[in-house]
């Protein structure tokens, strides 16, 4: 039993012809370079680096980067059971977009109208 | 302990044992004592013109006993594990998980949860940062700002661009504000430490390695591990507390104030905003100073890095365990998966900062 229940570990997974976890792990240094240096050129060139520009570069690096941890890195993709447990990853996705519709972009005075019992104090 | 026994597992009756637990049970139940605890010792009352806010030493029984019982759940936890040389591993069997592990179904139902605490600190974050109106662009559109305005001074204020005193800041590396060091240390000190434990999992599973070669392999990656872990909070202290100047005072080379130095506090209801007009070499020799409430931005950033922080040391904890075991030879490629199912957690931890350091450090 033991000798099957490792089985899908031996599969070597590559990634543009090298060792994938060696390769994900140069890419993800290079991308984090590419983030603080965006960063670093608000400073060091105020005014002529764009905040939105900055800001996609943000976007794009995390995509990227988050993609790569969680594809090769924590194995979701290319293992038998990557695409249930992919699912299984995303299904909070649901109340997530919930959670951001109707507290991250409420009306701003919102909190202020909450019921005593839900500020802070109350229980004091 | 010795692994290279066969009969270590052995419980009198020829059977292996599972890798059940009771023990995270237990571990949730202690987690949710301290957290309630933790309310009834840290609290805050508003006095009808300021915030006050005390300690309650004399409840502080609920975090004790919190904190007993979850580390009771950990060591029941490590003794349970410590023998498992991954015979008998447990399987799902009811669709959609059949047959996968019932661990590894664990650690991702774990990780669901853990997805969630984050998504409400990060919409909490969306909520104030789009509508409580930023301070620099308040200041700049009205050329000043009143007394005790309440505005979000992101955390990026004081790290991307090293706060108001940034003339001195950036003495070294000219490009970037000393302030961002700790921060893009710790940024790739995490990537390192997500690569550490894939290859401590790699070489776990290799076959042609002898025992010996595995276990110094496997425990050398883990301890580095925990040594960028350890680095990680290291210099998340010394951002939120301590600071760090080479050299000294108008000469040195790197100048980094805490952000605590800087007042940049959850009780930072006059917080003084300073912006200087000219310069004398590093000192301020003409500004406007105004005394301004930025307590929200500063809560938000406190809690979402901190819960964060909280999640290495929690991982620094277990990685602790894995290094001795590993030493002791705990490892072999049949149980290595055990150490992919703490990469999951770990790799997860990595995420989160990734979407955190751009959002609270960068931006």
């Amino acid at each position: 039993m033991s000798e099957n229940e490792n089985e899908h570990d031996e599969h070597h997974h590559t990634m543009f012809g090298f060792d994938a976890y060696n390769m994900n792990f140069a890419i993800l240094m290079i991308f984090t370079l590419i983030e603080v240096v965006a960063v670093a050129l608000t400073f060091s060139m105020k005014g002529t680096v764009s905040m939105s520009t900055v800001v996609w570069i943000l976007v794009i690096v995390g995509i990227v980067k988050g993609y790569g941890i969680a594809a090769v890195f924590m194995h979701l993709k290319g293992d038998p059971d990557s695409r249930v447990l992919t699912a299984t990853a995303l299904f909070p996705v649901f109340f997530i977009i919930i959670m951001v519709l109707f507290i991250g972009l409420t009306s701003p005075g919102a909190t202020d109208s909450l019921p005593s019992w839900c500020r802070p104090g109350f229980y004091n | 302990m010795s692994y290279g026994d066969t009969d270590y597992h052995d419980d009198h009756h020829g059977w292996h044992t599972p890798h059940n637990s009771w023990a995270p049970i237990l571990m949730a139940f202690g987690a949710s004592f301290f957290l309630l605890g933790f309310t009834k010792v840290f609290t805050q009352t508003w006095e009808g013109d300021a915030w006050s806010y005390a300690i309650h030493s004399g409840e502080i029984w609920g975090l004790i006993a919190g904190l007993a019982i979850f580390f009771a759940g950990v060591v029941v936890f490590w003794r349970q594990d410590w023998g498992h040389d991954g015979s008998y591993e447990p399987k799902s069997v009811g669709t959609p998980f059949r047959s996968i592990d019932v661990r590894k179904v664990a650690v991702w139902m774990f990780l669901m949860s853990e997805m969630m605490v984050f998504s409400s600190l990060f919409s909490t974050y969306i909520r104030y940062r789009t509508g409580i109106p930023n301070c620099e662009t308040l200041y700049n559109s009205a050329g000043g700002l009143a007394e005790g305005t309440a505005c979000w001074l992101p955390a990026s204020y004081f790290i991307a661009e090293g706060g108001w005193h940034q003339e001195t800041a950036h003495a070294a590396l000219g490009f970037m504000p000393d302030t961002l060091i700790p921060g893009a240390i710790n940024t790739f000190a995490l990537i390192v430490s997500s690569y550490t434990i894939v290859l401590a999992l790699k070489t776990a599973k290799n076959k042609s390695l002898s025992d010996a070669e595995r276990n110094r392999k496997v425990g050398v990656y883990l301890l580095c591990t925990l040594m960028l872990a350890t680095l990680f909070l290291m210099f998340k202290m010394i951002e939120w507390f301590i600071g760090f100047e080479v050299g000294s005072g108008d000469d040195a080379l790197f100048y980094s104030p805490s952000l605590f130095a800087d007042g940049f506090t959850i009780h930072a209801s006059d917080y003084e905003y300073t912006v200087c007009h000219a310069w004398e070499g590093h000192h301020c020799v003409d500004k406007d100073v105004t005394t301004i409430d930025v307590r929200m931005a500063a809560s938000t950033f406190y809690v979402t890095t901190g819960t964060h922080g909280l999640h290495v040391f929690g991982g620094m904890v277990a990685l602790v365990y894995m290094v001795i075991k590993a030493f002791s030879g705990g490892y072999t490629p049949a149980n290595a998966v055990s150490i992919e199912y703490f990469g999951l957690y770990w790799h997860f931890v990595d995420l989160v900062w990734v979407l955190v350091f751009p959002a609270f450090y960068l931006y």
